[in-house]
């Protein structure tokens, strides 16, 4: 994965923030996210989808009148996971099992966000800044 | 079970939910270090070998100018630095240094005098620090900081002592941090996105709490904002959408209701208040230092802008900062020297049998399909762009294609010779575009995908029906069948979990060969798979063309793809893998694709000093030449279009 500061040391005249997201993924995180509206919640992770451009989560969230919703969200590309010390099996353990994220929230308010941290059932935190930040 | 919301104003989100986020990470947390893998001996090596290469190719030395553009010194070792400035005082350095091997940057400071280098911050892999800005006494430092997945503006003495302070936590990202107000009591920062961009000043006086004070937000993105010396207005930078930069200035008090006023026609970086306040100095468009005087009272007011100094070179330096008394200015040379690019074409010994115009800016040289034209992009220093232009081989006759200043990218000519493709940045997007080969007529749209997403356009389908793109290491086709561009979507070709990338079509439309890693992290090959125009999703099947390695595992090098099928589909040439030096390896492999695909062993056909860009559209049909833009030693007379 490229870093930012390699980014930015090559491409001087181009607008930093916005290619250092354009690099990392198929969207401009800004675009979809609000990085000014961040969401935590708690659940049972129920599906791992790991291709790219994105990793894709999912987890079913007891609502505050008991109700069951459906949060999706959205991590680095597989590409990134390769070479870190975290990785697909690590997630998977975590299917039917209770994690937390914390998201930037889409836009359009739907149940959907940016993941900046990934406590995994373990307890483990998964960290996906600076790359999603 | 449960979820929590925080969905306030901005400020107080950003006060609120970083301040929770930023608790929240303990010491270590996964993601940020290398696997086993990424920690073997060959992995290691071979990340050092390319980033050797990227530090060779892009590092250079903080020079001194002085009012005349006249280099009066130089401060500190090679290096790839992001930023600099200048202590009030002169005194010294505040600079941000990459470490290509922790994938980070820090904050460095030079003694002026004897060079001496002292190290502020330390950040752990993937994040870093940004921004450096002087206190008006000289006596203190203030930049941004990525600490454990948050960006915060950070505070503390020059001379390197004591603990740091942090000021203000972001919830976002990359704060463009750019000034101390010359009372010291406030920083001014931007924060753009694809949204648009706002200016801030944050008031140093309080705790921790400390909110910053919105000035102006548009569509647009800004960048740069710098107090008058009597703090009553801001200098800033607006990009619009198509890229083009203007200086312009304002009131620091939102509620006073004067300007803006635009100063500049055309510019490239920051602008800075010297001698006072009575001058504004900034880049302009053909990177001349400027001169616009100004008066802040009783209000705004200002001159048409005069050159101070035009660069006597052909490529040139980089303003890293400038003064405020507007003597010295702080600049990046090129790091491989003053270097124009000599199109040339070479035979498939290595040899060169052809060299087209004069030097200027090129790059992406590229064969049209008879073979007669080449399509090359040039960057003109004077205008201030990057056009694509068509060059008669023969007679090196240009004609220009575009005249704009979106940043322009993947050019290739159609199939039949008659169109140019190409993508264009534009408001945050990189659309398909078309445009008639000899320059007449409107460019014409061709496909836009998700909003802000990078596209790579990496080729047309023999019979023209479909665009391959690359985005997201996602291998897409576009039908070009259905009439609307805004109808087109796209079809995932391939879509994996490694990166796949670059394909190309063979020229009986029955295969696309294209660079994946998916053997081995940071390592591509070249492959073939099956094409069905009826079905046009991969199939399982493939075979690897490649052996030891294509060039491309350096993200930055993924646009610049040299995979070429010969016209008669019986060759593939990619550029190959060299990690010890720059050179470029251009390699070839006999193929079939009749009956079935088949494979030789790759062969190197020849090998040529670097560092040299590779291309799509590099090889002739018949596979007989090579055109690639080799860097030449620069005649200061010799650049942009005064060659045509």
């Amino acid at each position: 994965m490229i870093s930012r500061a390699r980014l930015l040391g090559l491409l001087l005249l181009a607008f930093a923030a916005l290619l250092a997201s354009q690099a990392n993924a198929h969207h401009n995180m800004t675009a979809v996210f609000d990085f000014n509206d961040r969401v935590t919640f708690t659940g049972t992770l129920t599906a791992v989808d790991w291709r790219n451009p994105h990793t894709y989560f999912t987890v079913e969230v007891k609502g505050a009148g008991g109700a069951i919703e459906s949060w999706q969200s959205e991590g680095p590309a597989p590409s990134f996971f390769r070479i870190r010390d975290v990785g697909k099996a690590d997630f998977e353990a975590s299917v039917g099992k209770t994690v937390t994220v914390e998201v930037s929230r889409a836009r359009d308010k739907s149940r959907f966000g940016l993941i900046r941290t990934f406590t995994l059932s373990n307890g483990k935190i998964v960290s996906a800044c600076p790359q999603n930040c | 079970m449960g979820f929590s919301m925080k969905n306030r104003t901005p400020i107080a989100v950003i006060l609120t939910t970083a301040s929770l986020c930023f608790a929240a990470l303990p010491d270590r947390v996964l993601g940020q270090e290398l696997n086993a893998e990424a920690k073997s001996k060959e992995a290691v090596e071979a990340r050092n070998k390319r980033n050797a290469q990227i530090f060779q190719n892009n590092a250079s030395i903080l020079t001194f100018l002085d009012r005349y553009g006249k280099p009066t010194g130089q401060i500190g070792e090679r290096a790839i630095y992001e930023a600099a400035a200048l202590s009030p005082d002169g005194k010294r350095v505040a600079t941000i240094k990459d470490d290509l091997e922790n994938e980070s940057a820090d904050l460095w400071v030079f003694d002026v005098a004897t060079g001496r280098a002292t190290r502020f911050t330390t950040s752990a892999r993937t994040e870093f620090a940004d921004s450096p800005i002087w206190s008006p006494d000289s006596g203190r430092l203030a930049y941004t900081a990525m600490r454990k997945g948050q960006e915060g503006i950070y505070i503390r003495a020059a001379t390197g002592q004591g603990a740091e302070e942090l000021l203000y936590k972001n919830p976002g990202a990359f704060m463009n941090l750019t000034d101390w107000s010359s009372d010291g009591r406030f920083l001014s920062f931007a924060i753009s996105d694809i949204k648009g961009g706002a200016l801030y000043i944050l008031p140093l006086e309080g705790g921790p709490e400390r909110k910053a004070i919105e000035i102006f937000h548009s569509d647009l993105r800004v960048l740069w904002p710098r107090f008058s010396p009597d703090g009553r207005y801001l200098s800033y930078v607006m990009l619009d959408k198509a890229n083009r930069r203007e200086v312009f200035v304002r009131p620091s008090d939102p509620a006073v209701h004067e300007g803006p006023w635009q100063i500049s026609d055309g510019s490239f970086r920051s602008a800075y208040w010297v001698h006072g306040g009575k001058e504004l100095y900034y880049v302009g468009r053909d990177r001349s230092i400027m001169a616009a005087e100004v008066s802040t009272s009783p209000s705004f007011s200002f001159r048409k802008p005069r050159i101070v100094f035009r660069q006597q070179v052909a490529v040139p330096d980089t303003l890293m900062y400038i003064n405020r008394d507007g003597e010295r200015f702080l600049v990046l040379p090129p790091a491989l020297g003053q270097q124009l690019q000599q199109i040339s074409i070479f035979n498939r010994e290595g040899k060169v049998v052809k060299k087209v115009g004069d030097p200027a800016l090129y790059s992406n040289p590229a064969f049209s399909p008879d073979g007669h034209r080449l399509l090359v992009v040039q960057n003109e220093i004077k205008t201030g762009q990057e056009d694509l232009w068509v060059l008669d081989i023969e007679t090196a006759k240009a004609t220009r294609i575009t005249d704009d200043t979106r940043i322009k990218a993947t050019p290739m000519w159609s199939p039949d010779g008659n169109y140019i493709f190409y993508t264009a940045l534009l408001d945050g997007d990189w659309p398909v575009y078309r445009k008639a080969a000899d320059g007449t007529g409107k460019e014409e749209l061709l496909f836009r995908y998700t909003p802000g997403a990078f596209v790579a356009l990496s080729d047309i389908s023999p019979d023209g029906k479909f665009l391959v793109c690359d985005s997201g290491n996602v291998i897409l086709l576009v039908p070009l069948a259905v009439s609307d561009p805004a109808a087109r979507k796209p079809i995932d070709y391939l879509r994996d979990e490694f990166d796949d990338e670059a394909g190309r079509v063979s020229p009986d439309g029955r295969f696309i060969a294209y660079r994946s890693d998916e053997v081995k992290p940071e390592r591509f090959e070249v492959y073939v798979r099956p094409f069905d125009a009826a079905r046009p999703v991969a199939e399982d099947k493939k075979w690897q063309v490649s052996k030891d390695g294509v060039f491309g595992s350096e993200p930055f090098q993924g646009p610049i793809t040299m995979l070429h099928w010969r016209g008669d589909g019986k060759e593939i040439f990619f550029r190959g893998q060299e990690l010890d030096s720059n050179d470029l390896v251009m390699m070839a492999s006999d193929v079939e694709t009749t009956p079935a695909f088949r494979a030789g062993s790759p062969k190197v056909l020849f090998r040529l000093p670097g560092p040299i860009d590779g291309n799509v559209g590099a090889v002739s049909r018949d596979g007989q030449r090579f055109v690639l833009a080799i860097n030449v030693p620069a005649d200061k007379t010799a650049q942009s279009s005064e060659s045509k």
